[in-house]
């Protein structure tokens, strides 16, 4: 455990000596991504500004929906940014070269090349999510199954990732399937109850984009139900099983590209 | 014109290679369309009016606006960026034509494709999820604005293109420029919402042209109080962001050079 933990600084502390080398980019980038969050947010500002609930939602309980959307989001892509750079990996046989090495894949190919520039929105918004939580009524109760609905939002999101990695290699598509993934997460900016039937099932039951980025906030504010809470813990590790038995089938089929 | 015809045709053929990437992308398109329209209405539930803007008429916004950002957005020349990066631009220089008709001929065919397939989810939204639709109104003004719209978006990718001649850093400039434009030129919600002052000010720059300004045209007609402005700047912009393109391409070519083709 405390070698893998060495081997993950050491590919983050590279991965953030690359990232520093162009800075014009990182600042450009940066300034980008606050600028994308702060319209959004007006967003949800502008339309609270002329209606008081959104399907049952006040505007601090929906601005905490975003916020928690963009925690997890911006948590997964700070973890798992490597997982972008995968097809190149594959197409040019590199991949053989991380298989080969004495230590677990993933480290290398899921977790080996951390963002360190999303670390710097991670901090505003949490403080924004704890601001907009300060102004829900909730109980220490609802509080710790937020926290246990949010770590398992990240065990989900960690499960995508993997499966995106299997499908990689499986078809050597990686860039849409990721971005495709991004786009769907997406769904989950707002309360999952704005969307209409089938797609709220298909976002709950199949995708469960809910149960990622809706669930943990409907715990916090007491909209969710026993059952559904124990449905998310339940899929959450139908989808890490299966996303690990893509992984080896894919690394079954891995007959190495390029070289 | 006949190689730029051709250019067109082999364009929409290499569409058909990569088959796959084009329906992932629509996929990516369609589902940012619909998380806007379940948004509004959403926000329309157990409401008739949200500003000045009925169900109808907003929904309609989101829709047509959709398709507006199809035609007006797609565009190939963020491969001019790396074609100067990699080289490549001096193949291209080589060649007998120009490249700026060179990249219009290529964007033709992008949005030519893109605004099929858009037309087609267009009607499936409608269709699939009932969505109410106003009578479109006052076409030929937004055909105007529309044609201004993707040629001041194509000289202003043009020139972010050209970013490429000084620096390698050539997606972060866009990046930002994306995110900026997504909310000046009306994707989340129609400007004339803003106040009074910021939408006077946001009519002298050149992004409501881009995609407010038709798709407002279609439900709403000309705005009589702002429309011979609206046509200066529309104007303005389009003669003005050419001129800028044609400036920096000359500035950019002086000082490019490569090695090893």
């Amino acid at each position: 455990m405390k070698r893998n933990f060495t081997i993950f600084l050491l590919f983050a502390k590279n991965a953030f000596r690359t990232t520093s080398q162009g800075r014009i980019g990182v600042f450009l980038f940066l300034i980008g991504k606050i600028v994308r969050f702060v319209f959004m947010f007006y967003l949800i500002f502008f339309i609270f500004q002329r209606t008081r609930f959104l399907k049952g939602y006040s505007f601090e309980q929906a601005a905490l929906f975003y916020l928690v959307f963009n925690l997890i989001d911006t948590i997964s892509q700070i973890l798992f940014r490597e997982v972008y750079r995968f097809r190149y990996l594959v197409t040019s046989g590199a991949l053989d070269m991380v298989l080969l090495k004495p230590h677990h894949p993933f480290l290398r190919v899921l977790v080996g090349g951390v963002d360190i520039l999303d670390l710097f929105l991670v901090i505003p918004y949490g403080v924004l999510a704890i601001i907009a939580a300060s102004h829900v009524v909730t109980t220490p109760l609802q509080i710790g199954l937020f926290i246990l609905l949010f770590i398992n939002a990240l065990w989900i999101t960690t499960s995508f990732h993997i499966i995106v990695l299997a499908l990689g290699i499986l078809t050597t598509e990686v860039d849409h399937t990721i971005m495709i993934y991004r786009d769907i997460v997406g769904l989950g900016r707002f309360p999952i109850e704005i969307y209409k039937e089938p797609i709220r099932g298909i976002f709950t039951f199949i995708i469960p984009v809910a149960v990622m980025m809706s669930f943990p906030v409907q715990a916090l504010v007491g909209k969710l139900g026993g059952t559904l809470i124990g449905f998310s813990f339940v899929i959450s590790s139908c989808i890490f099983v299966g996303s690990l038995f893509l992984w080896n089938i894919a690394l079954e089929k891995y007959q190495s590209w390029g070289g | 014109m006949h190689t730029y015809l051709q250019l067109f045709s082999v364009t929409i053929k290499e569409f058909f290679s990569y088959r796959l990437n084009f329906i992932l992308w629509r996929l990516r398109i369609l589902l940012s369309t619909l998380v806007t329209v379940f948004l509004w209405t959403a926000v329309f539930d157990g409401k008739t009016r949200f500003g000045y803007y009925s169900k109808e008429e907003m929904l309609s916004y989101v829709l047509f606006s959709s398709l507006v950002m199809t035609l007006v957005s797609s565009t190939r020349t963020t491969e001019l960026a790396s074609n100067i990066q990699n080289g490549n631009l001096m193949n291209l220089l080589l060649k007998p034509m120009s490249i700026f008709k060179y990249y219009a001929a290529i964007d033709g065919a992008d949005k030519f494709m893109n605004i099929f397939f858009g037309v087609i989810e267009f009607i499936f939204v409608v269709t699939i999820f009932h969505v109410p639709l106003v009578v479109p109104q006052a076409i030929i003004v937004c055909l105007f604005f529309l044609v201004c719209g993707v040629i001041i978006n194509f000289f202003i990718n043009l020139m972010l293109s050209f970013i490429g001649f000084w620096t390698p850093e050539v997606w972060a400039p866009r990046f930002l420029f994306i995110m900026i434009l997504s909310f000046v030129s009306g994707t989340y919600f129609p400007l004339d919402l803003l106040p009074t002052p910021v939408y006077r000010i946001l009519l002298i720059t050149p992004f409501p042209y881009l995609l407010f300004l038709p798709a407002h045209t279609l439900i709403h007609g000309i705005e009589q109080q702002y429309i011979v402005e609206q046509v200066i700047f529309a104007l303005f912009w389009t003669g003005g962001t050419y001129f800028l393109a044609k400036k920096i391409w000359k500035k950019g070519l002086s000082e490019f050079s490569f090695w090893g083709k």
